[in-house]
């Protein structure tokens, strides 16, 4: 607590890095392991000193429109899980309807419910359907995680939304839609990208709906990509590591970009 | 507009209509819920007394069975192992991941040039598609060619290298340590949290009383984190219980079945040998087991209220 | 509970439905597999196959395209990758968008010919009349032929020439002098032995060669020819002449550490070779798969794609799909599918020819004509067999279990449900 770094917080920076560096290796070896030639060498040196990209190139030739599904697929979920959320959570917070306890404890639960069975019964319908090999079924399957996440954060913040900014807007004559709209969303900005951020990334790790619900490989998510990836082409682990990269870019970029995001919603997500 | 009293749950006269525009808002949402977890749950219950095989797909005919599907599970030869191996993979990761994390909480509370940037590294595991890191892991820990097995060698510690992948126990606990290695950064920024939260003047009031640091972490710390712990022991077990991604990738449940969990099972079951209805009741033997979680969460939540 | 959660599960289904009904129209998933109506004239058939590999799924649609050509008919071919192809099929049967001419594994024919998918070949004029015994068996259910293959094929051992030599070994011919052999060419970083081991069906695939050549038969696992054949594999294992690694390697990962020369030899099939004629340094020689004594011939699995024509309610399409099955399976082109892929035609006259004409293959060639299918037996109760014999092998190779042990398990799996 003291304002300036000491001899012991010094060394509690150095035990810190050094700590994080042995958590952190594993994406070190990864990011190592892409750099290296093709062949079959299946064991690498230590640093890239040569870094050589070849197993990018493979990597997005291969993989390419994967990552595309991908992207497709996560967008579409955040979207989908804000715009079910959003609302929501706007009328939980705020309306008091009788049952809104029945809800929050609803989606409290859905949290037991594990993934596998919901594949079970979906794959099933969704071949009834035609939603198999779709992205509109990936979409709607992968916002499993974030629909109840979104609801959890969103609510938990708009909660604090002071009743009179809200009163006031009564007053001013607009409707719920209205004060929702102009009001709530806009003072919600940073927990909407929140709740964004990380309703994508669940959709962009989502690995076993990629796998039940879909049994081509028209519409693959780059989760699947590089998991197929593995059986089949273990000359070329460079390429795999390589599509590891790539499938772990958007986690690495938006920690950094929205870093404040990702860390207060790390800490408020579970303490609700 | 005729002026009703107000109700003292809303501040603003409320219309019959406008009650409904208002359960307009949760509608989709709950649509939604009902949708894709709702039904699920209910369709899981009814295929597991259907009997499903390749031929179901063709004909579409899954007869009514009772509870053969559960018979069949319950009493195969395997199922004691796999009960065994989700109990040691839930128990071990989470209790992994907690210790893990309540160090590294309490290391970061102390303030330090960088503990800030640090902190937010440390979460990039968590952040990270499960395939990714388990793809890597599994590379990693490969006996013959890992780099993990690489640097025992070199350091003399292990002359031939530890069959991480390819002895029964040692890959079981290969998963429970990339689990923990993936549930650490979590389980740190929540207890760091909680670790916020405890007044400081406490600590300060403990030193004037001459308490050391272990003294005021089982006399301030510990009792004052409990709900937090025990919010992320449950979590934990929760999640942890129907892990999937992780086992299929890093040892697709084998050596020998040794890492094939209820999850993964029920995956088996449905996807690769078309038997959903077998899988289906695997699955639902999954929610009996989360709810238990849960019930216990509970029952544990209002204990430490009420002390 | 029970009223209340039933008629909201039916609510929510109708919902489901009724939302997601619109869906399929709406994003035109719906696809309407080929051209040509019922009752119009058909100018174009779908095929399906796992043909996915650059090189030879246009080898197939040249042949495709041809036959299609001589009954007038433009074949529309797709590729999924093998593990997807039955979770395809299984999943079109359901929607009822079966291709017109499919492909399948042949162990896969008659658990898919039982779902009532598939339509016997005999209905359009085809007989099996000269075609190799295994191969029909594999393609016959319930006493009719659903499914033939132009071509077959199986596993033989692959063994690098210089690594042989410069370890003063010959190609082992027994399993004795596989053992010895294999224990020669261990050096650090490089194994002498590599198989399939892995808890799937190419495990079992690859074991098969050394339970069947020394008398084992999937109908009694337990047995002390079934365990023998498995000691040896443990024998391999724990002498370090083969990594533990096999558990989780597949036929694939094994030709990887063989082209990589972390292994002298392995169990593979045929279908590698333009991958091993690829590199211009490997060394490469194919042998029989090793015996439990000598003089004996191995019997190894019969390997191979056998077609079929799935239901459908144009018979129209139906008879232009037969009549490409026909050609594909004529011959010619048997010789022709031969000469690229490197496997061997399943008419035995035409076997014979191609023998001659490629004694660097003759081994395979050799091996095919006692080659055995997986179904012949066991019919639609071998994946049941199988997974018993790979968890056997799992159990065995991992020290979990002994051999005996290990197979008395695999029997009750087997006859279990």
């Amino acid at each position: 607590m003291k304002r300036s770094p000491g001899r012991g917080g010094l060394l509690s920076a150095l035990v810190g890095t050094v700590v994080l560096a042995l958590m952190l290796f594993p994406v070190y070896w990864m990011v190592n392991a892409s750099l290296q030639p093709a062949g079959n060498t299946l064991g690498g040196g230590w640093f890239p000193l040569h870094p050589d990209f070849s197993g990018y190139a493979t990597a997005l030739r291969d993989q390419g429109h994967n990552l595309v599904t991908s992207l497709v697929v996560a967008l579409g979920s955040a979207a989908l899980s804000l715009a079910l959320a959003a609302p929501a959570a706007h009328a939980l917070a705020r309306f008091r309807l009788r049952g809104t306890n029945v809800v929050l404890l609803g989606i409290l639960t859905t949290q037991t419910v594990p993934s596998i069975v919901v594949a079970n019964a979906l794959y099933g319908a969704y071949n009834d359907l035609g939603l198999l090999n779709s992205h509109l079924g990936l979409v709607l399957a992968d916002s499993t995680a974030g629909v109840p996440f979104a609801i959890v954060i969103l609510h938990s913040f708009m909660r604090g939304i002071p009743e009179e900014i809200i009163e006031a807007a009564r007053v001013d004559g607009a409707g719920r839609l209205r004060v929702f709209r102009s009001v709530v969303l806009p003072l919600s900005r940073n927990a909407l990208i929140t709740a964004g951020v990380f309703t994508f990334l669940f959709a962009w790790s989502d690995f076993l709906f990629a796998l039940t619900l879909t049994t081509t490989d028209t519409v693959r998510p780059i989760t699947l990509g590089v998991y197929r990836y593995l059986g089949a082409h273990t000359n070329q682990w460079n390429a795999v590591m390589a599509t590891t990269v790539l499938a772990s870019l958007p986690a690495a970029v938006l920690l950094v970009v929205a870093q404040r995001h990702v860390t207060s919603a790390a800490t408020g997500a579970a303490v609700k | 507009m005729r002026s009703r009293p107000r109700p003292a749950t809303d501040p603003v006269p409320v219309r019959h209509g406008e009650r409904w525009a208002r359960w307009l808002f949760i509608a989709p949402a709950a649509a939604y819920l009902l949708l894709f977890f709702g039904y699920p749950v209910v369709e899981n219950v009814v295929m597991s007394f259907q009997r499903y095989t390749v031929t179901t797909f063709y004909t579409g005919d899954a007869p009514f069975v009772g509870l053969r599907n559960y018979a069949a599970i319950l009493s195969s030869s395997r199922f004691p192992r796999t009960l065994l191996t989700t109990a040691v993979f839930t128990v071990g990761s989470v209790l992994g991941q907690f210790a893990v994390g309540l160090a590294l909480a309490l290391f970061f509370r102390r303030r330090f040039p960088l503990g800030g940037v640090l902190r937010s590294l440390l979460l990039l595991p968590w952040l990270l598609p499960l395939v990714a890191s388990g793809t890597t892991w599994k590379w990693m820990l490969d006996p013959d060619t890992g780099v993990v097995n690489a640097v025992l060698r070199g350091l003399h510690l292990s002359s031939s290298g530890v069959p991480w992948l390819t002895g029964t126990s040692q890959a079981l606990l290969s998963v429970v340590l990339v689990n923990v290695w993936v549930g650490v950064p979590f389980n740190t920024a929540i207890l760091y949290g909680g670790l916020q939260d405890i007044p400081p003047h406490l600590y300060e009031a403990a030193k004037l009383d001459g308490a050391g640091s272990l003294a005021s972490f089982r006399h301030i710390t510990w009792p004052l984190l409990r709900p937090v712990v025990s919010v992320v022991l449950v979590l934990g077990a929760v999640y942890t219980v129907k892990v999937l991604d992780i086992i299929l990738v890093v040892t697709g449940g084998g050596p020998a079945d040794a890492t094939g969990t209820i999850a993964t099972q029920s995956y088996e079951l449905s996807f690769r040998q078309f038997d959903f209805g077998r899988g289906a009741a695997m699955g639902n033997l999954l929610i009996v087991l989360s709810l238990v979680f849960a019930v216990l969460y509970l029952r544990a939540d209002r204990r430490a209220r009420t002390v | 509970m029970t009223s209340p959660a039933r008629s909201s599960a039916r609510r929510i289904a109708a919902l489901l439905t009724g939302i997601l009904l619109l869906v399929p129209a709406a994003t035109g998933c719906g696809h309407n597999a080929g051209s040509g109506a019922a009752g119009g004239e058909v100018t174009a058939i779908t095929a399906l196959d796992y043909y996915t590999d650059e090189s030879e799924h246009t080898q197939w649609g040249d042949l495709l395209t041809a036959c299609g050509r001589t009954v007038g008919v433009r074949v529309e071919q797709t590729s999924v990758p093998g593990a997807s192809l039955i979770p395809k099929v299984l999943q079109q049967a359901s929607s009822r968008t079966l291709p017109d001419l499919l492909m399948l594994d042949n162990p896969d024919l008659q658990q898919i010919a039982r779902t009532g998918a598939l339509t016997p070949l005999d209905g359009y004029g085809i007989d099996a009349d000269g075609f190799a015994q295994g191969i029909v068996s594999a393609g016959t259910y319930q006493g009719r032929v659903y499914g033939l293959a132009p071509n077959v094929s199986t596993v033989a051992l692959i063994y690098n020439k210089d690594m042989l030599a410069e370890a003063g070994v010959a190609v082992p011919r027994t399993w004795d002098e596989l053992k010895a052999a294999a224990a020669a060419l261990t050096r650090p970083g490089r194994y002498g032995m590599a198989v399939d081991a892995n808890a799937t069906f190419e495990g079992t695939w690859q074991f098969l060669p050394f339970l069947w050549s020394n008398g084992g038969d999937e109908r009694q696992l337990d047995t002390p020819q079934a365990a023998q054949a498995l000691q040896l594999w443990v024998d391999l294992v724990k002498s370090g002449s083969m990594s533990k690694s096999v558990l989780n390697w597949t036929q694939a990962d094994v030709h990887d550490q063989f082209v990589a020369g972390r292994t002298a030899m392995m169990i593979n099939g045929p279908w590698r070779i333009p991958a091993l004629e690829k590199d211009a340094n490997l060394h490469w020689g194919v042998a029989p798969v090793p015996v439990p004594r000598l003089g004996q011939s191995p019997v190894t699995p019969l390997g191979g794609e056998v077609w079929a024509v799935p239901q459908n309610p144009s018979k129209a399409r139906q008879e232009k799909a037969a009549r490409v099955l026909s050609c594909l399976n004529s011959p010619s082109n048997m010789l022709t599918l031969a000469q690229e892929h490197h496997t061997v035609p399943s008419r035995t006259s035409v076997a014979a020819q191609h023998a001659e004409e490629n004694p660097s293959t003759a081994a395979f060639a050799r091996s095919v004509a006692a080659a055995r299918a997986r179904t012949s037996e066991l019919g639609t109760e071998w994946p049941k067999a199988a997974t018993g014999i790979y968890t056997a092998i799992q159990s065995a190779l991992t020290g979990e279990q002994t051999p005996e042990e290990a197979l008395s398990h695999a029997q009750q799996t087997a006859t279990g449900h």
